[in-house]
Formats: C-alpha cells, structure tokens, sequence
C-alpha cells in the first residue's frame, strides 16, 4: 500500500467555468475508469477461468462425474486413458476423473475454512493489536512472533496426535498458524491508518472509538488484508495436500487430491504416471492459478488504495 | 537577445485524459527571470519538465521545446543528457523529496562534479564547499558530512540550489521552491535566486501559484490555465491592468493584508474584556513531547489567552510554533501537560476524556483540518458522511439525518445531486465545503480551523474564506483560525495571537498587531510578504 504515491499524486484540478466548480464530466469517469476499468491481465484471466472450472467441477461433482469415486473395479486396474476411463483408473481401479472431481471438494474446503478463519481472526487481533496499542499491542506481537517462528506443518501434526486424523486438526491447526500472516499485516495498515487526519476528525465530531475502528478504519483495510488472503489460500491448499500424502489429513477411501498421490505411489513403480501425476499437476495449477488471481488483486489495490 | 528556452506551441496529451498542454509558447532569455503562473492542473509544472525533457509517459507531443539547438521533443538521450548536466538546472518543491536521506550531503554535491566533469575528490569538495557558501550557508565544511534529516527544510532547499547551481547551468527552473517553507525563510530564498541570477546572468523560469511571489522575483509573467496561456507580459503591466477576466479574476483572489478598522475593534484589546465569562479562556497551557534519547521538546509553554463569544482569533506562526498543537488541545485531539481551560466557564479535567465527555465536547467545538484530501474517509458518500454526524449529535431517523444533511451541504455549495459522490470524484475546494459542514452538522459553538484553507489554489482558497464568514454569521460561531498567513487573519480575525517556538510572541487586536506590532519577531513576519519588484525600494 502506498500512501505516500497517493499522496503525491496529482491533485485533481478544476478546470470548469468558475475555479471551484466541479471536476467536469470527462474527468469525473477518467480517474475512476483508469483505475477499475483496466482489464484483468490474460494470466489472470485463464487462472480465473480455471479456478471456476475446478470449483464448478466440485459443486457438480454428483451430477456430473462418470462413477462412484469409491467404485472398485478389479478388473480394469491402471488403465491409460480411453473413451470409458478419460483419465484411466487407479491401482484398485477406480476412475480417476471421478475422484479428481470427488477430491476438489475436500481439497477446496479445507483452505476455504481456513482462510476465512485466519482472516476473520488475523483481522480483529490485528485490529485490537494496532488499536489499543501499549501491553496488548506488545503481547499480541509477541504472539504472533512465536507462530511465525512455528512451523505451519509441525503444528497440525501436534494437532493430529492430539484431536485423531482427518480433516479436523489440520484444518484448525492451519487456522492458527495462518492468522499471524493477517493479524500482522492488518496490524501495520490500522497503525498507519489511524494516524490519517481522516480519523481525527472522526474523533473531533464525537464519534466512539470503538464505532470508529469497527466500522470505518477496518474496512478501509479488508480489501488489502483480502488480496493477502487470497495468496494464502494457494498455500494453505499446497500444506493440506501435503499432510494428506502423508496420512494424517483426509482418510482413504475419501478421494483427497494429497491422498490420491499417496496410494497410487507405488504404481508409478509399474509405469503408471498418470494417477500420481494428474493430481499433482492439479495441486500445482491451482496454487499458481490461485498465487496469481492473489497478486492481481493485491496490485490493483495496492494502486488504488487512497 | 539570445533565447535559452524557447517553446512553441507545445502539445501533450496523454490517452485516456483530454490534452493537458494545448499550443503552450514561452521563453525565457539570458539574465531574465520569468514566471510561470497557474493554479493545479494548469500545466505549469508539465511545461517546465519539458525543457528537460521529462515527459509523462505515454505521452504524444506536438510543437518543439528548444534549449539552445536541442529540441528536447525530438532530442536523443544523450542531448538530453547534455542538457541535464550542463544547460538547465531544477529545483524542486520539497527539498527533503528530492535527496537521498541516507548518503551525506557531501555525496550528494560532488556525485556529478567527480563523474561528470571529471574532478578530483578533493577539488569536488572544495567548489562544493565554496557553493554551499555563496548560497548562505554557515561552516559549509562541516555540513558535507551531515545528512540530509540533520537540516531544516530552509537550510535543505540552499543545498538543492547550490546542488543546481554546481553545474553552472544557463538556465534555471524552479518549481515551487518556496512552497513548503515558512513565510521568512521564503524571504530569504528569494533574495538568494534573485541574487545568483542576476550575477550570473542565468535564465530563470519560476513556476509558482502565488502571485504576489512572481512579482516579487520576476520581471515577466506568463499565467496558465488549464494547459492554455491566458495572458503573458511584463509583470508590472499584468498586474497593474491585466487584460484577460481570468487574471483579473486570480488577482482578486489573491489574499492581501487588511487592515478593517471596524467599529469597536480597535478599543477592545483582548487584555481589558469585559466581565462577561469568555468563551474560551487558556492559561498557562503548556504541552510537552518525550522523545527517546534526547530532551523533552516543549511545544507549548505557558500560553494563556481568551476568546469572547463570537469572536474570532487568529493563531499565527511558523511550523514549529506550536500552533496546530494549541489547536489540537482546543478540540481534544491531545492533553495539556500544565495549565487550564475553560470553556464557557467551565474547566476541562486535565486527565483523558471519556467517550460521553468527547462528545460533549464535540457538539461545542469542531475542527477544520488542513488538507482536505487526507481529511475525509475515502470510502463514504459525502451525504451519509454528514449524516452519520447529524445522528450522532441529534439522533432521530436516517432519513431525517439525510435529508438535515442535504440541506447543509446544499448551504456550503455542494448540489443535491453529488451526495452520492465519494470524495475521489470532487475538487480541494469541494471537499474543504463537505469538511465544513461535517463540523457544522455537530452544531459547535466554537470552530477551529487549522490551516483550513492552506491546501487550496488562491481562487478557491477567497470562496471557502467566504464561506467561512458566511457560516460565522448565520451559525454564531466563534472562530480560532490557526495559519500561517497573515492575510487570511486579517480577513477573518478580530484578535491575533502570535506564536513563536511554543510560546506567545503578541497578543492584541488584528489591526494593532498589524499596523503597530512591538514585537521584531512580529516586525519580521508582516516584512517577509513577498513584496512587489516596482515597490522596493531600488
């Protein structure tokens, strides 16, 4: 966030009859169009589009998937593609289109839960952090310093030991070490932001604190805080697959992206690529899908940000 | 006459916004200083970057802009670059922008002289030093190895000049230089450009918005506006009888120190008040700041004055004064240290406010802030802006607030139609009116303007100065005006308090203080006004 470019930048003048008339129309629509009509970068575009096409995929997976994600088919083990299996067939035989669709589900609501979660925490911590300032301030950095310093992974395997395997524990441990990223960013913006004078003079005409910070300065910052958010969100994806390839996460015989790399492991052994390597492209493609929408969002505004 | 600037009919447009210089012709010769007038968005700056070759990006260009034989429209890089290094000089607005902050002034003065002209360390440093002196600086040895955060704004913008003048340019643009400096440290860097163009006999080119500085330093003037040239000539005869309705129109504006010898005024020195309690009454208000390593700095010491009910007081003085910080105490922005303050009879605790005690005091005393661009949330519409206080301070429904609100900022100018606009979409001026009738809309006593009219080009700045009398009149207001400016206070005030380091210069009626101020400190603020080149005296 820049508040110093927007600070330096060019005042909008008035060039109507009187000095102080209103900025004139072509003007009026100019800035706003330079900043909210500049297109969605082609990279972003296609990350959008496929983003949508995976979760489409999910939402519609009882409607649309060919099988039973959990239709064992003894016969028909590690089939290549063909016209009956368009991705081929799994080590116990069951379709791995099906169950790519089938994993999207778990694999997209883990990180949804824990991206709302971090965020909707990260933002009132870092809220109560950067506004009420002195020992709350200082212990909540501090705490947010210590999960810093802890990694993401060894927390939701604590986590695991301590509530069982499945979807659970990871997903509560990521929240956790997920919020700090938030409260921390969210934190710097609202101690930059109250010293504004647009905040001052909240205070001067009697406004509440607190109605201040809840209902005027947090929003002022979502949209950055959301931008970040959005990058997390790749990553947390990428974490959650990893502790379901290693087993603690989603639990055969649910169909799991992680989980669906880790038992056709052996068959790659055989010559079989294709059912460890389609899931894992999925991971990949949907970070980088995802990375990218993130960093579009926080450019744009990260730019229109005043 | 030899021409060192010479622009013809310069047009630039950028895609997406209409042309921003259409058809701009100017020059400037040898030994002549010529300013370049204009409120924002004129072009003024725009036109001044193209004699160095500085275009906006994307930019398509019509017409030439020649120094000397290069056209910088169509010149190469390296011309350009001949140009920067040898030709043309700038000085810039804000000093403390325009220089890196963490290498020594040192480095910065001999950076060019030792890669470019290809001096030795020793002899860089040693002109440097000898610049740093022709431009008034003191132990200019000593000052290479300071830093640029070691330097008040003053001393900083003569190191950018000597910086400029380092390359023995034949031509100087100076782009607001004064701007962000105090009214007496403007004075004497005027007299400092004044004096090294005319010993050098460079071209100068002074862009500035105020016009009583161009005819203090310049002997043409050419006023721009909205990328066009509106009128051009000898400063004296523009300004004498200026031709075009928009120069008559800036001219007007521009605010002038007068002395109202209104009925009663001049008995009523603040020192001998009636009886009758004051609205305001401050004694011994002292307010000072812990900075980490080093001393207390003591912005306010023992301030005492009082302001009656419906009247008026200029706060004066330069940054550091300690003026905005007596403001801020007044509207209960920060706490005195020391001292009392009474608001109506009543004495304000010395501890922190609580929430209901805040908003009593803010239906009593509401505040104008300085830039109205920082000033109001981005976010909200300016008719739910204003009604959000018309709630707080009256309850009552949301439709009821709007439509109070509607009518209030329909009284300081803002149409019915706008309300829905963010603050983005409207002009300085615009926004200073919705800032207003926020305070207006808590219904104070008293209003404090910090600076309020500072931010704003002169045209806009006599409207909202205006208005301000108006809204004092029909609201019965009692006004602090906190500035810089002396002719702001002689325009609003009936009493002037002057600020000098945290403590109080002169206290009495504008006119007394005006006229016959006692004080040399005050002697010197009223003398630094920029005054016009055929009235000094030769």
């Amino acid at each position: 966030m820049s508040t110093s470019a927007s600070q330096a930048a060019p005042r909008p003048s008035s060039s109507g009859s009187s000095p102080d008339a209103p900025p004139n129309a072509t003007r009026a629509l100019a800035v706003p169009k330079a900043l909210r009509r500049r297109r969605f970068s082609v990279q972003a575009t296609v990350s959008l589009v496929f983003v949508a096409v995976v979760v489409l995929a999910a939402a519609l997976a009882t409607l649309i998937a060919p099988y039973n994600p959990d239709h064992v088919d003894l016969q028909n083990v590690l089939s290549g593609p063909s016209w009956a299996h368009w991705l081929g067939t799994d080590a116990l035989g069951r379709d791995l289109l099906t169950r790519l669709m089938y994993g999207a589900r778990t694999s997209l609501i883990g990180p949804l839960i824990v991206v709302i979660g971090s965020t909707v925490l990260g933002l009132l911590l870092g809220l109560v952090a950067a506004w009420r300032g002195g020992w709350i301030d200082a212990v909540l950095s501090r705490v947010f310093d210590f999960l810093f310093s802890f990694p993401a992974m060894l927390l939701a395997i604590l986590a695991v030991a301590l509530f069982g395997k499945g979807l659970f524990a990871p997903v509560l441990a990521m929240t956790i070490a997920y919020i700090p990223y938030v409260a921390r960013l969210t934190r710097g913006l609202i101690v930059a932001e109250r010293t504004r004078p647009y905040v001052q003079a909240y205070r001067v005409l009697g406004f509440r604190g607190s109605w201040i910070a809840l209902r005027r300065v947090l929003p002022n910052v979502v949209p950055t805080v959301g931008a970040q958010s959005t990058l997390n969100f790749g990553y947390v994806l990428a974490d959650l697959a990893a502790l379901s390839f290693i087993g603690l996460g989603v639990q055969a015989p649910t169909a799991d992206w992680g989980s669906m790399i880790n038992e056709s492991r052996g068959a790659l052994m055989s010559g079989a690529l294709l059912p460890t390597f389609v899931p894992a492209a999925v991971v990949v493609l949907v970070v980088v899908a995802i990375n990218i929408i993130g960093e579009e969002l926080s450019d744009r505004i990260g730019g229109n940000f005043s | 006459m030899t021409q060192l600037l010479d622009i013809a009919d310069l047009s630039l447009r950028v895609p997406g916004r209409g042309p921003l210089l259409n058809g701009v012709s100017l020059s400037v010769a040898a030994g002549e200083s010529v300013a370049l007038v204009g409120e924002s968005g004129s072009g003024k700056s725009l036109t001044t970057r193209a004699a160095l070759g500085l275009f906006p990006e994307r930019a398509s260009l019509e017409g030439s802009v020649r120094v000397g034989d290069i056209d910088t429209v169509t010149a190469s890089e390296a011309q350009l670059r001949t140009i920067r290094r040898t030709r043309a000089s700038m000085i810039f607005q804000d000093p403390r922008a325009g220089i890196n902050p963490v290498r020594t002034l040192g480095d910065f003065l001999t950076e060019t002289l030792v890669r470019w002209h290809e001096l030795s360390r020793s002899d860089a440093a040693a002109r440097a030093v000898a610049q740093l002196e022709q431009v008034g600086l003191p132990r200019a040895a000593s000052l290479l190895d300071q830093y640029p955060h070691q330097l008040s704004g003053g001393m900083l913008q003569r190191v950018m000049i000597a910086a400029a003048l380092l390359d023995s340019p034949d031509l100087l643009l100076c782009d607001e230089p004064t701007t962000a400096l105090d009214v007496t440290t403007q004075a004497g860097i005027v007299d400092l450009l004044r004096e090294q163009q005319a010993a050098r006999g460079m071209g100068m080119l002074f862009i500035t918005h105020d016009l009583g500085l161009a005819a203090s330093l310049c002997e043409r003037v050419v006023v721009l506006r909205g990328g066009l040239v509106v009128e051009e000539g000898p400063t004296e005869t523009v300004f004498r009888a200026p031709q075009e309705t928009y120069t008559q129109e800036l001219l007007a504006a521009t605010p002038r120190i007068e002395v109202r010898a209104a009925a009663g005024e001049s008995a009523s020195d603040p020192a001998a008040t009636p009886a009758e309690t004051p609205l305001i009454a401050a004694s011994g208000l002292t307010k000072r700041y812990r900075v980490p390593g080093r001393d207390d700095v003591t912005a306010l010491s023992g301030v005492d004055f009082s302001l009656a009910r419906g009247g008026s007081l200029g706060i004066v003085g330069e940054s550091g004064s300690g003026k905005s910080t007596l403001a801020r105490i007044l509207v209960g922005l920060e706490q005195a240290d020391d001292g009392e303050l009474a608001f109506d009879g009543a004495r304000r605790p010395d501890r922190a406010m609580s929430g209901a005690e805040r908003r009593e005091l803010a239906a009593t005393t509401q505040m104008v802030f300085q830039d109205p661009y920082l000033s109001l949330d981005p976010r909200i519409a300016i008719g739910r802006a204003v009604a959000d206080v018309v709630r707080l301070h009256r309850g009552g429904s949301r439709r009821d607030a709007e439509s109070d609100a509607a009518s209030l900022l329909e009284r300081v100018g803002i149409r019915p139609d706008q309300l829905a606009a963010r603050p983005k979409a409207l002009s300085g001026g615009q926004r200073q009116r919705v800032a207003l009738a926020k305070a207006l809309a808590a219904r104070p006593k008293l209003l404090v303007l910090d600076e309020a009219t500072s931010a704003l080009d002169v045209s806009v700045q006599a409207q909202v100065l205006e208005l301000i009398e108006e809204v004092r009149d029909q609201f019965g207001l009692s006004i602090v005006f906190v500035t810089h400016d002396l002719a702001v206070v002689s325009r609003i005030c009936s009493e002037t308090l002057v600020m000098q380091r945290g403590e109080v210069v002169e206290y009495g009626s504008t006119a007394r203080i005006l006229t016959d101020p006692q004080q040399d400190y005050t002697q010197r603020l009223i003398r630094s006004r920029p005054e016009p080149l055929w009235q000094q005296a030769a």
